[in-house]
């Protein structure tokens, strides 16, 4: 069996990954992109805690999160085509009409 | 179930108010429906008044408890610890009296009027009697006011009336003016007033002047309190002794009496509401609304009487008012001014009874300067109609045989005033010396006011019979005196009415007389007063004044003698300062005498320079003040409030800038913040 450790080695690899790719992309599509796998590395997570403790809970719920990062992707592919649409790009830092 | 008279007794205040309405409603959409511009429903109005409380006044005399007392809870305190406002009505003997007084004199200047303002062809009638209806229905209900908030409450309705009468003439220079004054100079008074009202309920948990089935009248709470008697706990401020306390909050309250009877310092608004109507100077500046003052210090002397330093206080401001005013009294040559001034002198008589223990002398002067002051005023009026509105004295004279009516009932009240036997002035004036004087060989305090008392008695001769000498004696000086304009019956009714009681009206209470010859029972007034419920009876208020106040009387020889001396010398000083006005004044071309006392009558012509220290007072020590306080208001404490609002502002316009709309410096300051979160915890947790 394989240690728990290195589930947990492997998602905090994958999202630190996501916050990379948030922090240095600025392709909206790349967002989305980072978005779920900071949504996986936390699915890894659950998955890992829930066969080390034998409870399935962990696994349920990791189900849920899949289908809520389906709508979510639905929602964001949206958001990006209003946001080609509004500024003829889908570079986030040319969206800085929401500021102060 | 109250008998039939004390039922209908809200409707003596109820009627002139009607009066007020309809004067007031009826005037202004149909105006040609008023009859006389409103004076017949005034009229009825204060004639139902006077019958209702003449039948009061018999009543309560009947009844068995000597007194009716209702009220009814307009504010309901809730839990403990907490007071009951009321409206009621107290009746008994000294408030049915006022009554008589106010609803008499009001029905009379009513009919007075007719001829003073409606044959003279004034405009806005209507709103001169609607005002007058206010005032009669304010004051009657002041009277027979059973606690001291509603009796504050028509306190200043009453000094709202007198405002708006005042300022009747609006249009010219003087009058509105002078109202503002008469309304600024009593509200000062009046403020003192409220803190005292105020102060009491909050003393007492009550301000009622007769107890009830539950509850105390403060007056007696205070007593009970001060003889260390029964269980009786009172609240006292600022650390305060409850005879101290006292002593302040009775202060207080004789600071409304004070503005409103028109006693030195506040007196000054009195001589300048002259520049109303003649009808209102007689009805309001003379004979009731300033009364109102005297009165609230009777209504509940029963407190006053506990307080020797207060008492001390009234007799020597009473005396001295009653010697200032005189001598300013001396030098007028306005007929109303030098009636202004022997008003707040008179006043200052009454001031000094009080003060001096003698009840019901200061009642009895009350009962007296209403009518002959009154008559006074009226008197003058009618002068003025004759005169086409001139009312200066140097261009009077030889009235008497034009004016026969006027002249009688005029001279008839001059005799009052200068106190000359046996008009009914001589009777109350001599009582009230006397009361001081017998007390005041025990007290030398009190024996200063009677001294200053004394003195003004010769100036209150003196400028009385100058005043009768110069308008009715001596050659007509002007074309007018000559040829006067004619009055009616509507100004000889009242003066004729007021006459005869200015004239008879010191029989009613002849102690004197009672005392030398040994006539028991004649004392009418004092048996009256005396008659009512134990706590409000004449007797108790001198047992009072002697327990708590240590007055006792004291006598040079024989008592008959002291009665003789007091009466004797008062009398004297009265003839003596009439005398002076005989010799000076009555001669065909009479010559400004006051001249001679030069700067002192430049001095007294200008009423002491009372109004301009006042004056002085408000712009050199008020304004300044005033300027200082908004500059610290608006410097300091403003300058606090705009100083946190400023910086919260520049902090506000400095940290928004962090919103910049781009999506990644947010997630990059998420995560900053997660990890230095992170980071925190290891360092706090011990992770490293």
């Amino acid at each position: 069996m394989v240690p728990i450790e290195y589930y947990l080695l492997l998602s905090a690899a994958v999202f630190c990954i996501g916050v990379f790719g948030i922090l240095t992309r600025r392709n909206a599509l790349l967002f989305l992109m980072s978005v779920e796998l900071l949504l996986n590395a936390a699915n890894i997570n659950l998955v890992a805690f829930s066969r080390f403790h034998g409870n399935l809970t962990g696994q349920t719920f990791s189900l849920f999160t899949l289908a809520l990062a389906a709508a979510e992707v639905a929602i964001g592919i949206g958001i990006v085509l209003v946001l080609y649409r509004n500024f003829d790009d889908v570079d986030v830092t040319e969206a800085t009409t929401m500021r102060w | 179930m109250a008998a039939l008279p004390f039922e209908l007794a809200p409707a003596i205040a109820a009627l002139p108010f009607v009066s007020f309405l309809i004067a007031l409603l009826v005037g202004a959409f149909a105006p040609r429906l008023l009859p006389k511009g409103g004076a017949i429903p005034g009229i009825l109005a204060t004639a139902g008044s006077l019958l209702l409380s003449i039948w009061a006044f018999v009543a309560v005399s009947g009844s068995a408890d000597g007194m009716y007392h209702e009220y009814i809870t307009w504010v309901a305190g809730a839990g403990e610890a907490t007071l009951d406002l009321h409206f009621g009505i107290l009746l008994d003997p000294l408030s049915t009296m006022m009554l008589i007084i106010v609803s008499l004199v009001a029905l009379l200047v009513h009919v007075f009027s007719l001829g003073y303002m409606n044959d003279e062809g004034e405009t806005g009638l209507p709103r001169y009697y609607a005002g007058l209806g206010l005032f009669t229905a304010s004051m009657l209900s002041f009277v027979f006011a059973n606690n001291l908030l509603m009796a504050f409450m028509f306190f200043e309705l009453v000094g709202l009336c007198s405002w708006l009468l005042i300022g009747f003439w609006f249009r010219e220079e003087g009058p509105p003016s002078a109202a503002k004054k008469a309304f600024l100079v009593t509200r000062f008074g009046d403020y003192f007033f409220l803190v005292g009202v105020v102060g009491v309920l909050a003393t007492f948990g009550t301000s009622m002047f007769v107890g009830s089935e539950n509850m105390e009248a403060f007056p007696h709470i205070a007593e009970q309190v001060l003889a260390g008697e029964g269980a009786v706990e009172v609240t006292t401020f600022l650390g305060f002794e409850p005879q101290a306390w006292f002593a302040v909050l009775g202060l207080l309250i004789l600071g409304g009496v004070v503005g409103k009877s028109a006693q030195f310092p506040l007196h000054t608004w009195l001589p300048d509401a002259m520049e109303g109507p003649t009808p209102v100077s007689a009805l309001i500046h003379a004979a009731t609304m300033v009364a109102a003052g005297v009165y609230l210090v009777a209504r509940i002397y029963g407190f006053y009487a506990l307080l020797p330093q207060v008492l001390a206080f009234i007799a020597f401001v009473g005396g001295f008012t009653a010697l200032f005013a005189a001598t300013m009294g001396v030098v007028k040559k306005e007929i109303k001014q030098v009636l202004a001034y022997s008003t707040i002198s008179q006043y200052g008589y009454m001031m000094l009874g009080l003060g001096a223990g003698g009840y019901v002398a200061a009642s009895f002067h009350l009962l007296t300067h209403a009518f002959f002051k009154a008559l006074l005023f009226l008197g003058a009026g009618s002068v003025i109609i004759a005169m086409h509105h001139n009312e200066n004295m140097w261009d009077m004279g030889g009235l008497k045989e034009k004016m026969p009516v006027t002249y009688y009932a005029f001279l008839s009240g001059s005799l009052a005033l200068a106190g000359i036997v046996p008009f009914s002035g001589f009777w109350s004036k001599d009582e009230v010396l006397y009361e001081a004087f017998v007390h005041g060989l025990n007290s030398p305090l009190l024996l200063g006011a009677y001294a200053m008392g004394l003195l003004a008695v010769f100036f209150t001769g003196f400028y009385t019979f100058r005043m009768v000498f110069l308008t009715f004696h001596g050659e007509p000086r002007t074309d007018t005196a000559r040829d006067p304009h004619g009055v009616g019956w509507n100004v000889k009714f009242p003066l004729a009415v007021l006459g005869i009681l200015a004239a008879v009206t010191g029989l009613v209470n002849m102690v004197p007389v009672q005392k030398l010859l040994g006539v028991e029972g004649i004392d009418f007034l004092h048996q009256w007063l005396d008659a009512g419920p134990e706590v409000l009876s004449a007797h108790h208020y001198s047992t009072l004044t002697h327990d708590f106040a240590h007055y006792t009387a004291g006598t040079i020889g024989s008592a008959d003698l002291t009665v003789l001396l007091s009466a004797g010398v008062s009398l004297g000083l009265a003839l003596a300062g009439a005398g002076a006005a005989w010799l000076l004044y009555d001669v065909p071309e009479p010559v400004r005498h006051t001249d001679r006392l030069g700067r002192i009558k430049t001095v007294l012509f200008n009423n002491y320079y009372q109004d301009e220290f006042q004056v002085w007072l408000a712009q050199g020590v008020t304004l300044p003040v005033a300027k200082a306080a908004d500059k610290f208001d608006q410097g300091v404490i403003d300058g606090v409030v705009n100083g946190a609002s400023s910086v919260s502002l520049f902090g506000g316009s400095r940290i928004k800038r962090v919103q910049t709309g781009v999506v990644s410096n947010y997630a990059f300051l998420l995560t900053t913040g997660l990890i230095v979160l992170l980071v925190a915890f290891g360092i706090m947790g011990g992770w490293f």
